[in-house]
């Protein structure tokens, strides 16, 4: 069964930004995601609703080339090879997981830093952080944390680090797969707030939250996965 | 004092061996988790298959090496192709604590045999690389190779330390190590790195057992033993610091020697295996171990 979604695009473009066509994984037998299929036109913000254990994070992380999957996924028009998330971040499709999976031993510095690591050309690490260290004005809380350790970081301080981390990679498309998960009301806040300001700009965001009331703060709308399929646009009030 | 002093030369050449293949085990464990168990076979192989072709084929020395240098990152490449792609890449095989010792300890058995049969149990010693008698410093004599070994040993430690401290490539290495999925995330590739890692590091102990093997000799067996000191020496650095692999090779070494030259040879393995005890008891979060509360 294939269900696609069309909603209300904000800001239409004659090209979407992501394209995903008839997308499946599966694990062993269990199939996650079945045959999902929707577009994301340039600019926008959407969100995927749904309960835990309904395919949101499988769909997401198929998206970004972490699992092997069925379907196609266009990022701008090109096609992206199955399990190749390098390809992918050149793209310019970036993924924030869920659970952040930072390096813990690594400096705030250092994280941040290797999410330039597909388009940089520097050798030296210092140099390739100088180019990416304007990311901190988004950021400005993370300055004093450059050189501790991110896994002594609090939950916080560590989803402002991944966020950084994928500002730094120069995102065209921006999927947040649970952004505030596990995270204290008021940090949730903050990260919204980021959000907000994001979706100013013209990057595209596609945001997995199993909180509707999170989710449509910011997107302009929604889908839900229900047992592995989008089963239903919705526009945001 | 001579006596001290020409200890301390013995000592210190033994220990750059030991910390030489203490930082390849290292460096590898920070990308991928996982022991090299068959480093040391890797510098039997270097040496060993240097000795056969300048001895049996006629070869000229550094072509020898050359080849033997390249074969041993070769055995390194395929297996790595034929065994850890498929078990760390596709998912295939065993994982867990058996992934971390397993597949390197089975290469290590692999290569021993492997060199029994075609080399037999004769002890070989490839050609030095730096001939001549024993350097006289003050009172004491070092042994040219001596020499060498300490060198390149520190040499090595320093570049690999300098590696991962400065560049971009070495930041994404230790990446590998501490969240696969964080790594593939940004566009590191991080079956890429083990692999170049586990062939850089067994063509460095390749060279180093042809550079070594004129002081000790090397036979079909002795992989294993230079190993084992490697783990001791990666151990003290927590698996995740070469440069400190060195330092710490280099202090067992000049403790053997102190100890065989002051006590008895015969403590040499009880100073060995006391310090793995001592790692055991005292350090078991660096062996991936973890106290349990009491």
């Amino acid at each position: 069964m294939t269900t696609s979604t069309t909603g209300t695009a904000a800001r239409p473009a004659a090209v979407p930004a992501l394209e995903v066509d008839g997308l499946s994984v599966s694990y062993g037998k269990f199939v996650a995601v079945e045959s999902v299929s929707f577009t994301v036109g340039a600019g926008e913000c959407v969100a995927v609703i749904g309960p835990n254990g309904h395919g949101k994070s499988s769909m997401v992380t198929a998206v970004a080339g972490l699992v092997r999957r069925g379907g196609t996924v266009r990022v701008f028009g090109e096609t992206l090879p199955t399990g190749s998330p390098g390809a992918a971040v050149k793209t310019g499709l970036v993924l924030v997981p869920e659970r952040r999976h930072l390096y813990p031993d690594l400096t705030t510095r250092d994280n941040i830093m290797l999410g330039s690591y597909s388009h940089t050309r520097r050798v030296w690490a210092r140099q390739a952080w100088e180019d990416v260290s304007s990311v901190l004005e988004m950021f400005p809380e993370l300055t004093r944390l450059l050189d501790q350790n991110a896994g002594t970081l609090s939950g916080g301080q560590q989803q402002m680090v991944a966020l950084a981390r994928a500002m730094a990679a120069k995102p065209r498309v921006l999927l947040l797969d649970e952004p505030c998960l596990g995270l204290a009301e008021a940090v949730s806040r903050r990260v919204y707030e980021w959000l907000g300001e994001m979706t100013k700009t013209d990057m595209t965001i596609l945001l997995v939250e199993e909180n509707p009331v999170h989710a449509l703060i910011v997107a302009d709308r929604a889908v839900r996965m229900y047992k592995g399929l989008v089963e239903q646009p919705g526009v945001a009030a | 004092m001579s006596n001290f002093l020409n200890l301390l030369a013995a000592g210190l050449t033994s220990g750059g061996i030991y910390g030489i293949f203490g930082a390849c085990l290292a460096v590898w464990f920070r990308v991928c988790n996982v022991l090299n168990l068959a480093v040391g076979d890797f510098a039997m192989i270097g040496a060993i298959a240097t000795a056969k072709l300048v001895q049996d084929f006629g070869l000229p020395f550094w072509l020898s090496i050359v080849i033997a240098v390249v074969g041993a990152g070769l055995v390194a490449w395929v297996f790595d192709r034929v065994v850890l792609h498929f078990a760390f890449d596709r998912g295939v095989g065993a994982h867990g604590i058996v992934s971390v010792f397993f597949y390197t300890f089975g290469l290590s058995l692999l290569l021993e045999g492997t060199a029994r049969a075609v080399w037999g149990t004769d002890v070989f010693g490839a050609p030095a690389i730096w001939s001549g008698p024993a350097l006289p410093i003050a009172d004491f004599h070092v042994q040219r190779a001596g020499v060498l070994v300490i060198g390149l040993a520190i040499i090595s430690g320093l570049l690999l330390w300098a590696y991962l401290r400065f560049t971009v490539s070495g930041r994404a290495a230790s990446a590998c190590g501490e969240s696969v999925l964080g790594s593939r995330i940004v566009g590191i590739n991080s079956g890429l790195f083990r692999r170049r890692i586990f062939v850089g590091t067994a063509v460095l102990a390749a060279l180093f057992g042809i550079v070594e093997s004129p002081l000790s000799g090397f036979t079909f067996m002795s992989g294993p033993t230079i190993s084992l000191i490697g783990v001791v020496a990666a151990g003290f650095s927590a698996f995740r610091k070469p440069g400190r692999a060195v330092l710490v090779g280099l202090a067992i070494g000049v403790a053997e020697a102190m100890l065989g030259g002051y006590v008895s040879t015969s403590y040499n393995d009880v100073l060995l295996y006391a310090v793995l005890f001592g790692i055991i008891i005292f350090r078991p979060e660096v062996l991936g171990l973890r106290a349990e509360p009491a």
